[in-house]
This record gives structure tokens, sequence and C-alpha cells, in this order.
């Protein structure tokens, strides 16, 4: 079997640390961040935790049902998913992703875009 | 500079929110600039109480006195994010008077980090149980082709020393014109039939003490005697030839296709090994493997073939009829009887 990308850079401690950056980076932007206003600390952790990776073929097991579940409610628009994945690009980035596979997540998540955006 | 200056400087330099509060009436009397940021502006000469509303005074004040040390958990909200703040309260002395010092921690990471954690947990059980319900579906299957001791060994050691079983008794069954039937039928249903009629014969086969060893198209291989011995094995696999012929003989009854079978029992050793290394079956070789199968070829539609030192065997509980000596490939002249269903 292939090694997945979330196992090549360390597993979860290097996970972790992106899924945190990520987390500080959604919240302090402009565009996207109100989606997260008012959102409990523990559901958006979990949630970008297991999202992300899902999207790095870690331990996590995401439905797109699930996916659309959680989304549905927000009235996300394909700015704001650019946005996200902006943001996303730039902390795989900066915690030494190669841009090879900072592409492959990024195809991962442009797969889910119909489900995520309404 | 005085000492005084450089300590005032520094608590405002600090990333940590700082307060100090009289012990007698609870006003403030100072704050640092990140308690601010975290709590608001312009505090001197408030309560402390009237800062923190979920702060008990009474708790404080009781708690003070015992320990000297009082812990709160609060929550601002600065911009988006709920920070989760822990304030220790401590009793200090300054400048002659009782004071409280209150610290103020940022300790939003740390939860982060914990329900990070918690999700994290959740993932590695919830595989670890896919992990081990899949693992049984591999046993199951892995003991279909195995018996259970053969595949103990296997998983310990990851090969199968061949084994030399003796004695036992090996049955080879045979159905008559399988190939036309396949050929002249819907392949389909035939396959269905086969297996209908397979996996009664591993039922029957159990009930009797013998072990399935592998089908091989329409030809089924069964043992008794392997890998545990068993003294009654001839008779084990006679009992499960009977019930095979009987059982079809009560399908054919009542089904279109009609399922005629030869069978061949032989007593006599055999080696038993898993052969292969990704695509492994286990297998048994030897003399008595191969005298059941020419034995089976002897067979008449319906009928059960048994060479003669095994019918000694069997003379007490079934009903044995002369076949006379006849030429066995590979074993010679051999007297050989029919077995009545």
């Amino acid at each position: 079997m292939p090694q997945s990308i979330y196992e090549k850079y360390g597993g979860f401690s290097a996970i972790s640390r992106i899924v945190l950056d990520f987390y500080d980076k959604a919240l302090d932007s402009d565009e996207i961040g109100d989606f997260f206003d008012d959102v409990d600390m523990n559901r958006l952790v979990d949630h970008q935790t297991k999202f992300i990776a899902y999207l790095t073929g870690g331990p996590a097991d995401y439905t797109e049902t699930r996916l659309k579940q959680v989304h549905a409610h927000l009235g996300i628009k394909d700015d704001h998913f650019d946005e996200m994945k902006r943001l996303l690009a730039d902390s795989l980035s900066e915690h030494g992703m190669t841009g090879e596979d900072v592409g492959a997540v990024l195809d991962a998540i442009e797969q889910r875009r119909n489900v995520i955006v309404v | 500079m005085l000492i005084e200056a450089i300590s005032e400087q520094l608590l405002k330099a600090m990333g940590v929110g700082v307060a100090l509060v009289n012990a007698g009436d609870l006003k403030i009397r100072f704050t640092n600039p990140t308690f601010c940021e975290w709590f608001g502006q312009s505090h001197n000469g408030s309560s402390i109480g009237d800062v923190f509303e979920s702060l008990n005074v009474e708790a404080l004040r009781e708690t003070l006195s015992k320990t000297g040390q009082y812990t709160l958990e609060t929550r601002v909200k600065k911009k988006r994010r709920i920070l989760i703040i822990e304030l220790a309260f401590r009793e200090a002395v300054h400048e002659g008077g009782d004071i409280i010092v209150v610290e103020c921690q940022n300790i939003s990471r740390v939860r982060e980090m914990e329900s990070m954690l918690d999700s994290y947990a959740h993932m590695v059980e919830r595989k670890t149980r896919d992990l081990e319900l899949e693992k049984e579906q591999v046993e199951k299957l892995l003991l279909n082709i195995m018996p259970r001791s053969v595949y103990e060994e296997f998983k310990t050691f990851g090969v199968v020393t061949p084994q030399l079983y003796e004695p036992v008794s090996v049955l080879m069954l045979d159905f008559v014109g399988f190939t036309s039937m396949a050929a002249s039928a819907d392949p389909t249903v035939t396959v269905g039939e086969l297996n209908d009629i397979f996996s009664s014969f591993d039922r029957i086969a159990e009930q009797f003490g013998c072990e399935r060893i592998k089908t091989l198209g329409d030809a089924y291989l069964a043992v008794s005697g392997l890998p545990h011995p068993n003294i009654d094995h001839a008779r084990a696999v006679t009992n499960s030839a009977v019930r095979f012929a009987r059982y079809l003989q009560r399908r054919n009854q009542s089904h279109q296709h009609q399922w005629q079978c030869r069978i061949g029992l032989a007593s006599g050793a055999v080696v038993g090994s898993v052969v292969g290394v990704q695509k492994y079956v286990y297998d048994v070789f030897g003399p008595a493997v191969n005298l059941a199968t020419r034995l089976q070829v002897l067979s008449e539609p319906m009928e059960i073939t048994v060479h003669g030192d095994m019918a000694a065997e069997l003379a007490d509980e079934f009903q044995l009829i002369d076949g006379g000596k006849q030429d066995v490939r590979g074993f010679g002249k051999q007297q050989i009887y029919k077995i009545s269903i």
C-alpha cells in the first residue's frame, strides 16, 4: 500500500500542528472567520482534526453525506471555499509539505466542493 | 531605576494578565496591559467581583484564608475566539498591607490541544475496532481453507511445517456428467446448486468428524484424522459418504437437476501443508489421497468404493458388497468393495 501524506509527514504529531495553525488562520480570516463565530471550540477542533486527517489519508472516515450535513446550514459560497483552500495551502506549506503533496490535498478538497458549497 | 519601577515595567510587559487587589475591600489597585486587553480598561477602584461575575467572593475569601490560593476559570470573547482564562488568586504583602495577586493565564491552546487529542483518540479507537472486525473476517476466511491448529501455527510462525498424518481416511467425491451439465444449463444456476450441495456436505462432514480440505471444480475432498487423530477415521468418512449419497438421492426427488456422485474412500497416510506464498491453500498429499481418487473413478454413479484394508474396519457397521480384484493404477491389484447406501 502506498504511504499516505498523513504517514509521510509523521502522522498525528505533524498533522496536529497543521490543524491548529489552520484553525487560527480560519478564525482570524476576515473572509471566512465569521462562519466560526460562536461555534463551540471542541466541535470545531474535532471537525478540523478529522477533516484534515481524512484529506491526508489518516485514520478518519468522513462520508460526503456527513460533510454535507455539517456545512448545509452555513450558506458557504465558492469565494469562501477558495479562501479556505488558500489558508489550508498556506498552513500545509508553512509546515514543510512539498508543493506536490499540497496539490494532492487541495485536489482532494476540491473534489468535495459541491458538498460543501451550497 | 527603583526596584518598584522595574517590577511595574515587568508586570506590564508580561503575556500573563496580572491584577493587584486589596485583600480587605477587594478593590483593584493595578492591572497590567494583558489583563486590560482581556477584561477591559480602567478597573482601578472597582471591585474584583464586578469584573468577574462568576467569582464567588465568599468562597474566594474562605479558600484564600485556608490555603492561600484560589483558582477560577473564565471565558472572554476576543473577536471571534472564546478565550479560556485561568485565574489564580494568591495572597501577598505590598507596602505593609495585605493584597491579592490575580494571575491570569490564557489556557485556550491547552484546551484546544485536549479537544484535538480527544478527537484523535476517537478516530484511532474507531479505526482499531474496524481493524479488529476486518481481522475476524480474514481469520474466518482462513479457517475455511485450513484447520484451526494449522492456522494458529501459520499465524504464529508465518509458515506451516508439512506434517505427516497417519492413519487417516480420505473421501473423494466427484459428480457424474458435471461438465456437460454446466455446459447445457445456465452455469450460474449449476454453480449455485453446487454451492448448496457442498455447503450441506460441509455440515454432514463436520457432524461425523471429517474436515473438508478443498473442492476443485465439482470434486470434493474430505479427511478424517487430521489435524487431530481420530481412531474412528474410517467409519467417519464412510458415514459421511453414505450421508452424502442419501442427501443427493433425497434432493434429486424434488429438483430438476439430477446430481449423481461417485465416491472413493481410502485409509493411509497423508502429508498436510500450506502450499504457496501469496495465494496459499491448505492441501493434503500422499498415497491415501491418490488411492481414494482412483477408487472414486472405479465407482459407478451413486456408488461408494473402498479398498480391502479399510473395508475390514467397516464390516461391523456397513453392508459391503464384494467388487472383486481390480487393477488400481499405482497400487497394483486391489480387492475392492462397494458400500451399500
